[in-house]
């Protein structure tokens, strides 16, 4: 069983169990997924403009070291418009969440053997930054 | 210079409290070492063959001397009294303590220094002329804009977890210092007829085992635009390239495999959607920026030409160094100094504290406080007074950096091979050496003129052998060290387009390299017309004659 984070009143929280496992998800994946189900895509999909509809979006990460699904990711909140729940899955690693927060992902499912306190703590490793993103959308050059 | 304001210190300050929290977690077994690699090799630790190698980024190889002194200190407090000037403007160090790491780091953020990215499949710092700002043949100085991509490229969310490494490059000169053409993206930075700031975008060229030269994806791009493209550009190969095999993930694979052709038009296609979007650059930014490289505080100098014309004749070394190692400046009355490290029995690049602390104090007193490194691996002092040339030379020869070498033979850029890393297949170091020793007569290498051989221990390439006049690369061959000997490579200026070597022949085992060098010399000198470089024989004759006589058996 992974550990649920997301985000209640504008702070990241670990999802308790119960809860987690009331949520659980029936992902479907591209081809078999209708409108209001929830999505599941692989890191190199391409943009289906129906997907806006889904009732929520899971990324599948092959490695932490692929950063396919942050493009991707980017791709659905600003060129689909996707503002459901955008959720990480697969190889969710606790150093990597603060890329996958900027590029507009908003819960993940972080692998059983990973320790979700330390995830919560490093999820957010600086104040600011250079780039406008998903999230935030002043540059450093806009705030100056 | 630019000078850090509040957020870039809390950034950087906040980036290295992050790095310790990553580093006390490996050491407590949370991370493992596949976990932990991917970590600190994004704040420049590679762990090497005999002990740790961090590598700190000097944005676009430009140093203020106060950072300089810094980069001394921790030469002699974490390493064994030296430190390394790499082939990319930045500086390794080769025994720091892994747990010591992010006390280096915390010492580097007093001074503005950090080493973020400078390793990994990420955007590494990016690199550019090192006479920016000085060179007589500069239209616009490139170092404004190196800025902004540094800047735009640190800690990108979407970009950090790339196919593999991406190394970009500026230049503003006619010579191309910067050797854009073998670069992931170059960049050649102009103004048109109006007076506005435009890029041409070459994308694809890099060396490594496939060497290619970068084609022009976009002309006439205009300085607003100039993040938002390379966004759309860095999506395509973030999304597109290959990731199932690290020899074909570099972005001149994607570029063959798609075409230029199609690649440019799968970029355009991506920046149609974001053009004029958020990452715009707004004129206000672009003249912030700016203003921080203007001019340094020249004054008028005295005329000196009786002086200096006085001192040469009296030390033929120095009227050497003058003509070698000093540099025509925009300003009169100045000059660009390179402090050669290239001295014969010293590793290319190899600097001692003492000669660190030494450039520092000499960057205070003679040159505005301001240092580069050059991608040759040397020291520059951007702006010195003419006034002052005799005197810092005098000082320079006691401290063991007045080689009068620069861009002659001996001065060769060399990567650290298999002396130290653990990719190389043979070593460098000591072709280097030996090299210099077989050339070490000043007036057989004044009379060679212009030449610059480049050695790289492995097909990695780190020591630019496909663009060196003469090529050296190190190959494995059933367990021994073997070398490959390439001709007539070069990294390009507004005249010439860059071109790489081509192979003269099998590879020799390392007691042959000399000999074979000193062969292709002799031919080379046999066949040049009056005056002619060594390029511009090659260029005329081409490899055949080389190849015809450097094998040939003697008789």
């Amino acid at each position: 069983m992974h550990h649920l984070i997301n985000k209640q009143n504008d702070e990241w929280q670990l999802v308790s169990q119960e809860d987690s496992e009331q949520q659980k998800i029936e992902w479907q994946d591209a081809e078999s997924w209708q409108p209001g189900q929830a999505l599941r895509l692989p890191v190199d999909a391409e943009l289906d403009p129906q997907w806006g509809q889904a009732s929520v979006i899971g990324i599948d990460f092959p490695a932490l070291t692929d950063g396919r699904g942050l493009s991707l990711a980017v791709l659905l909140r600003t060129r689909l418009n996707y503002s459901g729940d955008l959720r990480g899955l697969g190889a969710v690693h606790e150093d990597i969440l603060h890329f996958m927060v900027r590029c507009g992902f908003s819960s993940f499912e972080l692998p059983e053997s990973r320790d979700p306190n330390v995830a919560l703590n490093c999820i957010a490793p600086h104040k600011q930054y250079y780039q406008s993103s998903v999230v935030d959308p002043l540059n450093h050059f806009d705030r100056v | 210079m630019y000078q850090y304001t509040e957020f870039d210190r809390s950034f950087i300050e906040e980036r290295v409290n992050h790095y310790r929290e990553q580093t006390t977690r490996y050491l407590n077994g949370q991370l493992s070492e596949d976990e932990f690699l991917q970590l600190r090799l994004r704040n420049g630790l590679y762990l090497q063959r005999l002990a740790p190698m961090l590598r700190v980024a000097i944005p676009y190889g430009t140093l203020s001397s106060q950072q300089l002194f810094a980069l001394g200190k921790v030469a002699r407090e974490y390493d064994r009294g030296y430190g390394h000037l790499s082939t990319r403007q930045n500086m390794q160090f080769n025994w720091p303590e892994l747990a010591e790491v992010p006390d280096i780091l915390a010492d580097m953020a007093k001074v503005d220094l950090h080493a973020i990215q400078t390793s990994g499949s990420c955007i590494r710092n990016v690199t550019t002329d090192h006479f920016a700002g000085a060179a007589a043949d500069e239209t616009i100085d490139p170092r404004p804009y190196c800025e902004i991509i540094r800047q735009w490229s640190t800690n990108h969310p979407e970009f950090e977890w790339l196919p593999r490494k991406f190394k970009i490059a500026v230049t503003g000169a006619a010579e191309d210092r910067a050797a854009i053409g073998v670069h992931d993206v170059g960049l050649r930075v102009y103004r048109d007829d109006k007076g506005d700031v435009q890029f041409d975008v070459y994308a694809g060229g890099g060396l490594g085992r496939t060497p290619v030269l970068g084609a022009l994806v976009r002309s006439e791009l205009p300085i607003e635009h100039l993040l938002t493209y390379l966004e759309a550009l860095m999506r395509v190969y973030n999304r597109y390239g290959r990731r199932d095999n690290k020899y074909k993930a570099r972005i001149k694979i994607l570029v063959r495999a798609m075409g230029v052709d199609g690649f440019r038009a799968k970029v355009d296609e991506e920046w149609a959607h974001s053009k004029g979007g958020p990452g715009t650059l707004p004129e206000a930014e672009i003249t912030r920026v700016e203003a921080f490289f203007a001019p340094p505080g020249y004054s008028q100098q005295p005329e000196v030409g009786d002086a200096l014309a006085e001192h040469r004749l009296a030390n033929p070394k120095f009227s050497q160094w003058l003509q070698h190692n000093v540099t025509e400046h925009k300003a009169p009355g100045y000059a660009a100094v390179t402090l050669s490290t290239k001295a014969t029995g010293v590793p290319p690049g190899d600097v001692s504290d003492t000669q660190i602390d030494a450039v520092a104090q000499w960057a205070a007193d003679y040159s505005f406080s301001e240092v580069r490194i050059s991608h040759e691996q040397n020291f520059v002092l951007p702006h010195v007074p003419k006034q002052h040339l005799f005197e810092l030379w005098q000082k320079a020869q006691a401290q063991n950096l007045a080689t009068a070498n620069a861009r002659l033979i001996t001065d060769m850029i060399c990567c650290p091979g298999g002396d130290y890393c653990s990719l190389a297949n043979a070593k460098s170091i000591p072709v280097a050496e030996a090299l210099q020793e077989r050339f070490d007569d000043y007036d057989f290498q004044y009379d060679l003129g212009e030449l610059n051989l480049n050695i790289s221990g492995c097909m990695n390439a780190c020591g630019h052998h496909h663009v060196g006049h003469i090529g050296i690369l190190g190959v494995d061959k059933k367990g021994s060290e073997f070398y490959q000997i390439s001709l007539g490579g070069h990294a390009g200026h507004s005249e010439l387009a860059p071109s790489l070597g081509q192979i003269v022949g099998p590879s020799i085992p390392r007691a042959e390299v000399c000999d074979v060098i000193a062969k292709i010399l002799e031919i080379y000198v046999d066949l040049r017309l009056e005056d002619e470089s060594f390029l511009g024989c090659f260029k005329r004759v081409g490899i055949a004659p080389f190849k015809e006589r450097v094998y040939a058996p003697s008789h």
